[in-house]
């Protein structure tokens, strides 16, 4: 079918180089939180666990508890708030051990 | 071959162990077989773009196949309904040994719903699991890094990372 | 189709219909409830279906009771007229006026409402298993409460020449796609009857949404089909609005009709790029991924996710809108899908594939009371976009697509057009000035009675409702999500049977373009 092959010879390649590179489309994929432990308080960390719709957060004590696995990446902590809990701009969240994803973060901050 | 443990330091051992002998046998060429057990539908279509001309699995050497005794992964998304669990299970047991079994997305993991009487609240209480994929739907970009993961050909980065940050978040 | 004025309120016909209630005028709402007390139910249902443009567009009851009476509801789609009219009736005993001997598309809602609330049409007819598996006992988690007896699994009667042999098919199937659990009847290669079962994927979303307030719900009504994320939960926020009172403000509207139409676009490269791989034309399929793909990276860099979660919010549209993104990214990755479709409608081998394939005819669409490109593919032009707007919506002109085959062919030319429909109307509605915005600040809720409202929204496969009723501390006591595969899928079994094998299947679920998790939710 000449019409098909002439097509896909002008279209060129659009496969991405990774791993060998990175893609530069990651940058547009939402990712899991970056908390802030200086500035999480007990109070505020019991605000982000109420928020969170996919149970990713839980508080042990004096630890936020952060399940990336269970995290949709939706926004709604960050959104609740945003001096405490920022964009990743992780993607590549792979796994060999369920607990790999679930991390410890120490409540440092004093209240106010 | 499969580890029946879920938690653990022997896991990583056997785990590690596993994927050395993993690529060794599977060597660059490896099948994989899909199972929804409850997904949204929006997993699925990342995964099938994972043979989509951006990201060309194929040229890593990882094909699809529908047929359980010709695959060497299992990629099971959704929550498992409780009432799959029977096929999810005969599609396990179809699959011979090796294999590899990799969660993919937040409700395979355990987020978005809770064990209830509708849903396990995930697929790990039903086999045993060799690679998580986080994500919801996880992006292609994510599902192949997760594909290389299993087999061993890229290293499991996010259990260095500690998502806490110390500074002006960005 | 151009836009009129909303506020038919004085039209006689309409008029003439409500006085059957007891009612003397609509007003200028778009929702008209009436009362229907059910010794008058059968005769209200054939005095709606009788009238001009009506279509049943969904029945449900509408309460948990788990004894005590139940309120039946039935939603009416008056197209001709612009507004929805929904009936309610109290049912006391077991039984109630059997909808599907006037309406024969109200059969699947008649299965589904003896399974999860135990009551059923008069006629004593046997009724299917919809959403609980075959062992669901009385304890099993339901809505309501338990038939008496469970539904026996009826279907249409094959008439056949010779032997045909019955098999089961799934839910385990092609690599990739969701799970889906059908009856095969065949004769050798022609298919003579195709029935779904959607049980072994039923997630109780409605189930679970009880106790919930709208906006912890939307996340679960997001992901009850991830593929219908923005129309499903614009028909949710917009119920949970209408029983608020609250009205987003009108960038809003914009960014989620926008997003709505980003989603419309998608799909529907998605549904080509199917085709493609159900007709085995491998080149036409990598072309139609090339730009589903490009058009998915559109919507992450425009609204920040794939698949435009999050955009929606219960009073209004929470996600940034990247305006520079949209213009900038869209023409491209639209001129990846008119390209792409342009070469496979001069693909004969392709075209031959799909004409003629999966028939499904107008009488068929209206008697099942299908919706989306399915229905409008058989010459019904109805698009909730143009009958029942929501702005922007009424603003533009709308050029409602429609063809009249009702094969293949004829949805995958509805979906092009609506496609280019979409880039103009996206153009459009841009210029309005698009952008997050809330009628209400989150956390704040008016001080309110207990109230209820009806949502909908067009979504790529057609109209997708919802109803939604809160109690005064602003929690749902009763979501109804009905996407529009919740219709869809009943007319496919029509589309496969008689003169299609097996190999014209999986062409028909791509033309159709529907998901199994829109209706096991």
């Amino acid at each position: 079918m000449p019409l098909w092959t002439l097509r896909g010879l002008r279209r060129g390649i659009v496969t991405t180089r990774y791993p060998a590179r990175p893609d530069p489309s990651a940058a547009l994929l939402p990712t899991p939180p970056v908390f802030r432990p200086d500035v999480l308080t007990p109070g505020l960390a019991d605000r982000l666990v109420a928020v969170c719709p996919s149970r990713a957060l839980a508080r042990d004590g004096d630890l936020l508890v952060f399940d990336v696995g269970a995290c949709t990446a939706c926004g709604r902590c960050r959104a609740e708030a945003p001096h405490a809990a920022g964009d990743s701009g992780e993607f590549e969240l792979a796994a060999t051990v369920r607990e790999h994803l679930v991390k410890q973060i120490p409540l440092g901050g004093r209240s106010a | 071959m499969m580890s029946q443990d879920a938690t653990g330091p022997a896991i990583q051992e056997t785990s590690e162990e596993l994927q050395r002998t993993v690529t060794r046998m599977f060597g660059r060429s490896l099948h994989i077989r899909t199972l929804d057990t409850g997904s949204c539908a929006s997993c699925e279509q990342e995964i099938r773009l994972l043979a989509a001309p951006h990201y060309d699995l194929h040229r890593l050497g990882f094909f699809f196949t529908p047929a359980p005794r010709h695959a060497d992964l299992l990629m099971v998304t959704g929550p498992m309904v409780q009432v799959f669990e029977t096929a999810a299970r005969k599609t396990y047991d179809a699959i011979p040994d090796p294999k590899i079994v990799v969660a993919t997305g937040a409700c395979a993991l355990g987020g978005v719903y809770q064990p209830d009487p509708f849903t396990r609240g995930g697929i790990g209480s039903s086999f045993p699991v060799d690679v998580w994929i986080p994500g919801c739907p996880p992006s292609p970009l994510a599902l192949l890094q997760g594909l290389l993961v299993a087999v061993g050909r890229l290293a499991d980065k996010v259990k260095d990372l500690d998502f806490a940050l110390n500074g002006t978040p960005t | 189709m151009t836009a009129t004025q909303p506020g038919l309120a004085d039209e006689p016909r309409l008029r003439d219909l409500l006085s059957v209630f007891g009612q003397d005028g609509a007003g200028d709402e778009p929702v008209i409830t009436v009362s229907a007390p059910v010794a008058d139910l059968s005769a209200a249902v054939r005095r709606i279906a009788a009238h001009p443009g009506a279509r049943l567009a969904d029945v449900f009851v509408a309460t948990h009771e788990t004894d005590g009476p139940v309120t039946l509801r039935l939603i009416w789609g008056l197209d001709a007229d612009r507004r929805y009219l929904v009936s309610e009736s109290l049912i006391e005993g077991e039984t109630y006026p059997s909808l599907s001997d006037i309406v024969p598309g109200a059969f699947t809602e008649e299965c589904e409402i003896y399974e999860q609330f135990g009551i059923r049409p008069a006629n004593g007819r046997p009724l299917n298993r919809v959403a609980l598996p075959p062992w669901a006992g009385p304890d099993w988690p339901r809505l309501g409460r338990a038939p008496t007896e469970p539904p026996k699994d009826v279907h249409a009667p094959h008439h056949v020449g010779g032997h045909a042999f019955e098999f089961p098919f799934g839910p385990v199937r092609q690599v990739a796609v969701e799970s889906l659990y059908y009856g095969l009847v065949t004769s050798g290669e022609e298919l003579v009857d195709l029935y779904l079962f959607t049980w072994h994927k039923h997630r109780g979303v409605e189930w679970r949404l009880r106790g919930m307030t709208p906006g912890d719900a939307l996340f679960y009504v997001e992901r009850t089909e991830g593929l219908g994320a923005v129309g499903n939960s614009w028909a949710f926020a917009a119920a949970a609005e209408a029983a608020l009172g609250l009205e987003p403000p009108p960038q809003a509207m914009a960014a989620r009709a926008i997003a709505l139409e980003l989603e419309r676009l998608y799909n529907h490269a998605a549904a080509t790029a199917a085709l493609c791989q159900s007709t085995g034309l491998v080149i036409g399929q990598a072309a139609a991924e090339i730009a589903l793909e490009r058009l998915l990276r559109l919507n992450a860099a425009v609204f920040g996710h794939r698949y435009l979660f999050g955009v929606v919010d219960i009073g209004g549209a929470r996600a940034d809108l990247d305006a520079a993104a949209l213009r900038g990214d869209l023409p491209a990755a639209y001129g990846e899908l008119e390209r792409a479709a342009e070469a496979l409608l001069s693909t004969n081998s392709f075209l031959d594939r799909l004409e003629a394939t999966g028939i499904l005819a107008e009488e068929a669409a209206r008697r099942l009371g299908l919706v989306g490109p399915v229905a409008r593919a058989t010459g019904l032009a109805a698009d909730t976009r143009a009958d029942h707007p929501a702005w922007p919506y009424g603003e533009f002109p709308l050029a409602v697509a429609v063809a009249d085959a009702g094969d293949v062919l004829a949805r995958f030319r509805v979906m092009l057009t609506e496609a280019a429909e979409s880039v103009r109307l996206i153009g459009e509605i841009g210029r309005t000035g698009a952008g997050p915005g809330l009628a209400l600040p989150p956390g704040a809720g008016p001080g309110q009675a207990a109230s209820s409202g009806l949502g909908w929204a067009e979504s790529s496969r057609g109209e997708s409702l919802a109803w939604v009723a809160l109690d005064d501390t602003g929690r749902i006591t009763r979501a109804r999500l009905r996407p529009a595969a919740v219709r869809n899928w009943r007319g496919f079994d029509d589309a496969c049977r008689s003169q299609n094998v097996f190999t014209d299947i999986p062409i028909i679920e791509a033309s159709f373009w529907l998901t199994v998790a829109g209706t096991a939710r």
